[in-house]
């Protein structure tokens, strides 16, 4: 057995920032390496994204008639040719906030439960470094989930995607601010209530119905579409169906992408305080040890 | 720098704490009160505030074990929770290696190697080495350091050989001292081990031990909190006895006991023990911190007593507990432990 003599009064930890990106980088990591390990991921990565549009896809078809007649009244109200396309991208952009929302939303409280988050919490690293490494992976996740929706769309249904790549990509860029300060707000609030479920299917069914997943949000009562114009999913649904379907440039892009910078602003921020009322109201109350 | 490791002035801890309905209302009459239906709509019971440390104030000094002893719920982990800054205080100060525990709290955690929780504290779905990497990262050890030191820990904590396997498949005394490797990982001058030997079978608990005594060698000040008297007592250069978030005795564990040593302890083994030979034993001279327990299913009790003078009394003990059928079937008379200067402080043993 080796023995170490030891009297310094300092540890062997030098925090600097160097030291707190390294340590965002772990998270990251362990996150990555738990996630990999539990081999459902490769079933949801390749089922998913085809199982919940296809409840939409063939409600359209049947509606639409055997000739397909019905589809040129869908067609004037959304100004989209490729119904399926018009879905699958609705409805993509739902699963991932859904996911995020599922995920990003119980990274804490998982941890919490696992009974590791208090063994986190003890070192010196940054605690919104815990959120932010999380997330790192399930960007990834997410990057995958969406190629291989394309693919699966392309092969399956015939979708073709009509719009430049990069544009496409922008709108996904602009996404995340929005997506994961939304998440980042459900994982403080969800430390503090230890239940998320009620709230994750309110906001997921608010999306559902208000942000036109599978329909053009003209067609919703005045003051639904006054709702749904304070919802960042609007615009990314909107700005996704025209970088991918309509290969419409930049500058008609722009209008949603700056609200969607706006909205990514607004839900970073209030994820950051809402973590930090957390942080500070569990440190009175104990929360972050009990479960 | 502070002279001691830790230094804690006042500690209180308040829990707000909503009372259930049916505490609303005490009953005042003899039969219980009957349960109130919930009403979503109905007036909320009050918020009332319970007090799990009140005004813990205690120093240590470098390299000391240092020992806070006391039954469930005493207040123990509360008190190792705000010195590791997991918790504010509601009042009072503690600095912990001269560091501020409310305005230096990252300079708290740089000092500090904490074990709380065990086993439950590590990843399950990593390897014993990635989860010390991992830590290690969090430590913000330098990365030249980290592959050194974490084959040097998975060395002394004997698990070079499954350091690759995933800690789900380790034992619970393998997953204790992961915890531990963890706890050490960046050389903290003070450790805090909250049960370090909870739940870990006799022989893993005696190494963990051994492990313990050798960290304050190598010169690491430990706060150890246990309801084990014999780990206290084994361990600690000083002991906080605490009950009911209050320290009611502190000393080395020698002269805690000498404060009991007037009185001898009488150990009992009863078969057929009932309630009312506790008044008999009690009217004795001299006898008194009368505690009772049935260790298994057998109707055979432990019963301690402390006495004056245990000849003197000899008799009346055996007189008065032979009575239709119970039988005296061991008896021995020892020196106190920590759990008769425990039992003679607050009347009750560690374990109720």
């Amino acid at each position: 057995m080796m023995t170490t003599s030891y009297h310094s009064s300092h540890s062997l930890g030098r925090s600097n920032l160097r030291a707190e990106l390294r340590a965002l980088r772990a998270v990251a990591r362990r996150e990555w390496t738990i996630f990999i390990r539990y081999p459902s991921w490769v079933f949801a990565l390749f089922l998913w994204p085809m199982i919940f549009p296809m409840m939409y896809i063939f409600t359209g078809r049947a509606l639409s008639g055997p000739d397909g007649s019905g589809l040129a009244i869908f067609t004037s109200a959304s100004g989209a040719t490729d119904f399926i396309g018009y879905i699958a991208v609705g409805t993509t952009v739902w699963m991932w906030q859904n996911v995020v929302l599922w995920d990003v939303g119980f990274a804490l409280r998982s941890e919490q439960m696992r009974g590791t988050l208090e063994s986190n919490w003890l070192s010196p690293t940054w605690r919104f470094s815990y959120l932010l490494g999380h997330s790192g992976p399930q960007l990834i996740s997410m990057a995958l989930f969406i190629l291989v929706s394309v693919i699966e769309f392309g092969l399956i249904f015939g979708v073709r995607l009509h719009g430049n790549p990069l544009l496409m990509l922008l709108v996904v860029l602009v996404s995340v601010p929005s997506i994961y300060g939304l998440g980042f707000a459900f994982a403080s609030l969800v430390i503090t209530a230890k239940e998320a479920h009620t709230f994750v299917f309110l906001v997921r069914g608010l999306v559902m119905i208000f942000c036109g997943i599978t329909f053009p949000i003209s067609l919703l009562p005045g003051w639904m579409q006054s709702v749904a114009m304070w919802m960042p999913q609007t615009y990314m649904i909107r700005a996704a169906r025209a970088a991918a379907l309509s290969n419409a440039s930049l500058g008609e892009l722009l209008p949603d992408l700056a609200a969607l910078l706006g909205f990514g602003v607004f839900w970073m921020t209030a994820g950051y305080l809402l973590f930090h009322w957390m942080e500070r109201r569990a440190r009175q109350t104990g929360a972050i040890g009990q479960y | 720098m502070s002279d001691w490791a830790i230094e804690a002035t006042n500690l209180v801890k308040r829990f707000p704490k909503r009372a259930s309905a049916n505490e609303e209302k005490p009953s005042t009459g003899g039969s219980a009160a009957p349960k109130r239906r919930w009403n979503p709509f109905g007036p909320r019971p009050p918020k009332t505030l319970f007090t799990a440390v009140d005004g813990v104030s205690l120093t240590i000094e470098r390299g000391e074990i240092f020992g806070l002893l006391g039954p469930n719920g005493a207040g123990k982990s509360t008190t190792i929770r705000m010195l590791c800054t997991l918790l504010e205080p509601t009042s009072g100060t503690a600095k912990v290696n001269g560091y501020d525990i409310i305005k230096q709290a990252n300079d708290v955690r740089r000092s500090l190697g904490t074990l709380l929780a065990g086993e439950r504290s590590i990843y399950w779905k990593l390897t014993g080495r990635e989860n010390l990497e991992y830590f290690a990262a969090l430590y913000h050890i330098p990365p030249v350091y980290i592959r050194k030191r974490v084959t040097e820990l998975l060395e002394r904590m004997e698990l070079t050989e499954r350091a690759n396997e995933l800690v789900e498949k380790y034992s619970t005394g393998m997953k204790q001292r992961v915890a531990i490797a963890k706890a050490l990982l960046a050389r903290p001058p003070i450790l805090l081990l909250d049960e370090p030997t909870l739940g870990l079978d006799p022989q893993a608990a005696r190494h963990l031990r051994e492990m313990i005594s050798q960290l304050k060698n190598e010169g690491h000040t430990i706060l150890l909190t246990t309801h084990y008297m014999e780990e206290a007592d084994q361990l600690s250069d000083r002991i906080g006895i605490i009950d009911q978030g209050k320290i009611i005795a502190l000393d080395t564990p020698d002269a805690l006991k000498q404060r009991i040593n007037q009185k001898e302890i009488v150990k009992l083994e009863v078969a057929g023990w009932r309630e009312e030979f506790a008044a008999t034993l009690r009217a004795l001279p001299e006898v008194d911190n009368i505690i009772a327990r049935r260790p298994g299913e057998a109707d055979l009790w432990e019963v301690t007593l402390q006495a004056g003078n245990s000849r003197a009394v000899l008799p009346g003990i055996v007189e008065g507990i032979s009575h239709n059928g119970t039988r005296l079937v061991n008896l021995n008379i020892v020196r106190p432990s920590l759990e008769d200067v425990f039992i003679n402080l607050t009347g009750k043993a560690l374990r109720d």
